[in-house]
């Protein structure tokens, strides 16, 4: 063996400490060296390890701490009254860093000088090619030799196991730049037009706060592409509820009492919302006397056991069934991830591969938690093959459980999180529930009415699963097809609709999902940045709309946050902080009770924001979703290589700085919402 | 009998396309076919100029242009609520005044409209606001909004007398996609305490359309939908 100093020396980069920390222990075994560096949450972890490419090495794990790279526009672009806002759109962007992420550049500048091979471990996603090409620009300063061919890597992995962590060690392949650039022109894409937008939305509207309340507490009114169409949701179904009209419906009622038992009998048409022709048919039935049975049909019917855990599902879930927001479930899940006990929590798969040892998993599960026997049942012949879903995004498996924890190592929402994951997986590999239903249709006069019974005869996936729910219905009586009686009660009955509830987070989470805005790694970012720009709020479900103003009196609006955006952990633009920073939302009115299904409301300047675009017209539509769902389709494009960043920048540009022009001719349309939503009444000689 | 050439005989031709007319059971008055013929080259082909008159028939209002004879109308009493039930055997020709889906909510019509109105259903804008549930080979997919039907309609006959009617099942052709002064001819139908009662079998679809009162009808739509939304209370 070579001695110390001749060794081949490998520089490896993660995104954050604890998966430095990890992969250095499993990668290093009891062997490894810490080393502090200038950045006191970022360690260099020294060990050896033998690459089947390179031979015994010498290692250093380090880590970042998410991007290291900001960006902004020159410093003479800062002053918002010397330039127009759409000057931004060509403005030239310096990228610097920031002088607290200094130190962990110089760490990797100096690392990487004796270093003949570079490894970057960043997340398999696309942030995290990016930040991979971020650490390699560093890298290189100070390092030129790395850039001849096969010196820099990447390890692909999807969970933090020390089998797959070693696999990945192994394996190593290259940084996607496709990937990379479609961050760099998210990034770009997203100065440029968050900044310009809501330069020009703050300059127009600002004022009228300002002179209005008399004091200049309103702050920055914000843009962005996502945010947008978010909220655009959100004060639709709100709009909806508060100008809903409540009509009266009829229907009619079949009551048949057979063997002891009451039947009841729903009318095919449902209901009608004419009097009359309710009433005349319902006159007619009586008068046929005689109710005939037309279908008696019995079958086999199954509910489908779920399909595997995707980040959408995930958050969905969180929300309905472990009252956690979507933020906060990531977050949770990230650190399950972090500590190897789920795979990669971001990925949209909701397939398995036909490769993956599922049996293995499920194996692990037998050791304990209360879905120890369950397990077991499992492995004893109860196994069948996951459903497969039609999404694969080719980076990662579907959400599943990777290693199994006593539950009581886990603080109580990590433990919630964890076992819904573990459960959903048993689910998968469990069989469908299986019942049976009976179908009873009879002809009453001209009116057809059904009836059905379930019969709930294996529950299979849902012992495992609590968070679905089958139940058998009663018992139905026999009845024979062509059989008559007469029905013991029939009734005209009327009622009224009702409004919908306002919008719950799985609701928003589908609307966004369905309408291309935000992907799985971004959703709950945008809904969060609507609750921290005070556009909207959230309060627990059952509080009914108040009749009262209690809506429409003026609210400021609220200051937006700086834009460091220092409380977004590792996706913020500058100074991201890896630690500590994570997790938390706004503390808005309402977020205490974690408890119970939340919905969103929009504030009064939420309302009058989308309320001004929308009569601007729809074909600039900022709060529509078609224009970030264009986007969205484009990065995709560059990752798959069909397009270049520099022409969707482009044209993404050229399409935003249209909708600009069309903005500025008909601002006024938005300050007259503004007054009309936040500041009382219009007065006419405002300007 | 005329044949392929045209004859060129005015009056010949007249009787011609009255008959043919009146075979399809839309008769038409004298000044009406008077007018028509001097608009006409009297040697067209006969088949060319009966389609031709037949479209424009279908485009006028019936209680001008068509005959009436006491067969081809209502009963002036067919409206009594107190007549539990009655058939009638046409067959009648009436024309569309109004169509209205009473299976779904006045209100959920008005909102479907302003999306479309805000553009939500133009190719490349659409946005989906439902969400489909997965939930097995059984998930009804409950979407009461979507709902087509029945549908009531506002029938008048050559007399200008207004009847109500309503689909029984489904009639094909019949929605609210209908235009506004089409024709249709009604048979072996029954009318329960004043309201029509419709199968496919009672009805035959002409056609054709009155421009001024469809253009109208779709304007006020909206106006008119809310109205009965919030103003309706009792029905009929």
């Amino acid at each position: 063996m070579p001695p110390r100093r001749q060794q081949t020396k490998v520089l490896c980069v993660a995104e954050k400490p604890s998966i430095a920390k990890a992969v250095a222990s499993h990668l290093g075994g009891g062997q490894v060296n810490t080393h502090n560096t200038g950045n006191r949450y970022v360690k260099n972890y020294v060990f050896q390890y033998n690459f089947p490419a390179w031979g015994e090495c010498e290692v250093t794990m380090t880590s970042v701490l998410g991007h290291l790279v900001s960006r902004d526009f020159e410093s003479r672009y800062n002053n918002w009254r010397a330039c127009d806002p759409s000057a931004l759109f060509e403005a030239p962007i310096q990228t610097y860093i920031q002088d607290d992420l200094k130190p962990i550049a110089e760490n990797i500048k100096s690392q990487a000088r004796f270093a003949k091979y570079l490894y970057i471990w960043t997340d398999c996603d696309r942030e995290g090619e990016n930040i991979g090409d971020e650490i390699r620009q560093e890298a290189l300063k100070g390092n030129a030799s790395l850039s001849q061919p096969n010196r820099i890597f990447r390890a692909r992995f999807s969970n933090i196991e020390r089998a797959h962590i070693i696999n990945a060690a192994c394996n190593p392949v290259t940084l996607d730049d496709a990937q990379a650039n479609a961050v760099y022109s998210r990034i770009e894409l997203d100065l440029r037009i968050g900044a310009c937008f809501t330069r020009n939305l703050t300059l127009s509207v600002q004022p009228l706060f300002h002179q209005h309340f008399g004091n200049r507490e309103q702050g920055l009114i914000s843009y962005g592409s996502c945010q947008f169409p978010t909220l655009g949701f959100v004060v639709e179904r709100y709009l909806r509820v508060r100008n809903f009209v409540p009509e009266t419906f009829w229907t009619i009622k079949v009551m048949h009492e057979k063997e002891d038992i009451k039947v009841n009998f729903r009318w095919a048409r449902n209901h009608l919302f004419d009097r009359m022709p309710a009433v005349i048919l319902f006159e007619r039935c009586l008068a046929a006397r005689i109710a005939r049975v037309t279908k008696v049909q019995t079958k086999p019917t199954s509910k489908w056991k779920p399909l595997p855990l995707t980040t959408v599902e995930l958050q969905k879930c969180g929300s309905r069934f472990l009252y956690m927001d979507s933020s906060r479930v990531m977050t949770v899940a990230e650190s399950l991830y972090t500590k190897g006990w789920i795979s990669y929590p971001r990925t949209e798969t909701d397939q398995f591969d036909g490769g993956m040892d599922l049996r293995a998993l499920v194996q692990k599960q037998t050791q304990g938690g209360p879905w120890a026997g369950l397990a077991q049942a499992l492995m004893n012949g109860g196994f069948s093959a996951p459903r497969n879903g039609r999404n694969n995004d080719k980076a990662h498996p579907p959400i599943h459980p990777v290693n199994f924890v006593e539950p009581t190592q886990l603080d109580a929402q990590e433990r919630s999180v964890y076992e819904f994951v573990v459960r959903r997986f048993l689910a998968c590999c469990s069989e469908d529930a299986r019942g049976s239903k009976t179908d009873i249709s009879i002809l009453y006069g001209t009116e057809t009415f059904n009836a059905s019974g379930l019969v709930v005869l294996a529950r299979n996936y849902l012992d495992v699963y609590k968070y679905d729910r089958w139940t058998s219905s009663q018992v139905l009586p026999d009845f024979q097809e062509g059989e008559v009686f007469e029905p013991t009660e029939a009734r005209i009955q009327d009622g009224k609709t009702s409004p919908p509830g306002y919008l719950t987070e799985p609701e928003l989470i589908a609307l966004m999902d369905a309408n291309g805005i935000g992907t799985d790694a971004t959703m709950a970012e945008h809904i969060l940045k609507i609750k921290e720009r005070n556009y909207a709020w959230v309060q627990p479900r059952g509080r009914r709309p108040q009749g009262n103003d209690g809506d429409d009196e003026a609210e400021s609006g609220g200051e937006a946050p700086p834009a460091a955006n220092a409380t977004r952990g590792r996706r913020g633009r500058g100074g991201a902080r890896g630690r500590g920073g994570r997790g938390g939302g706004v503390e808005g009115p309402g977020r205490g009770a974690t408890t119970g299904v939340q919905e969103f409301i929009p504030t009064t300047l939420g309302v009058a924001l989308v309320e001004g675009y929308e009569n601007m017209g729809f074909e600039i539509s900022l709060t529509k979703p078609f224009l970030r769902k264009e986007m969205e389709l484009k990065m995709k494009a560059i990752c798959d290589g069909q397009r270049t960043k520099a022409e969707v920048v482009h044209e993404t540009i050229e399409q935003y700085r249209d909708v600009y022009v069309r903005t500025q001719q008909r601002l006024n349309v938005l300050r007259d919402a503004v007054r009309k939503y936040c500041l009382g009444p219009i007065e006419a000689h405002n300007g | 009998m005329a044949s392929g050439n045209g004859t060129g005989n005015a009056e010949e031709v007249t009787a011609s396309i009255s008959a043919f007319l009146a075979a399809k059971h839309v008769p038409p008055t004298q000044a009406w076919m008077t007018a028509f013929i001097s608009t006409i080259r009297l040697n067209t082909p006969i088949v060319a100029l009966q389609k031709t008159a037949l479209f424009r028939l279908l485009a006028t209002d019936i209680t001008t242009s068509t005959t009436k004879s006491a067969a081809s109308c209502f009963a002036t009493n067919i409206t009594d609520p107190q007549v539990k039930e009655r058939q009638v055997r046409g067959p009648i020709t009436v024309q569309l005044l109004d169509v209205e889906d009473i299976g779904r909510s006045r209100w959920s019509q008005v909102e479907a409209i302003e999306a479309q109105e805000r553009g939500e259903t133009t190719k490349g804008r659409e946005v989906i606001r439902v969400v489909p549930d997965d939930n097995g080979p059984d998930a009804a997919t409950q979407n009461e909004s979507k709902s087509s039907g029945p549908h009531k309609l506002l029938l008048q006959d050559a007399n200008g007398l207004h009847v109500y009617a309503m689909e029984l099942t489904s009639i094909n052709g019949v929605g609210v996609q209908m235009a506004v002064g089409a024709k249709l001819v009604l048979k072996d139908f029954i009318v329960a305490r004043g309201l029509i009662l419709l199968e496919p079998r009672n009805v035959e679809m002409l056609g054709g359309k009155v421009d001024a009162w469809d253009r109208k009808w779709k304007e006020d739509r909206k106006k008119v939908l809310k109205e009965k939304a919030g103003v309706r209370e009792g029905g009929g």
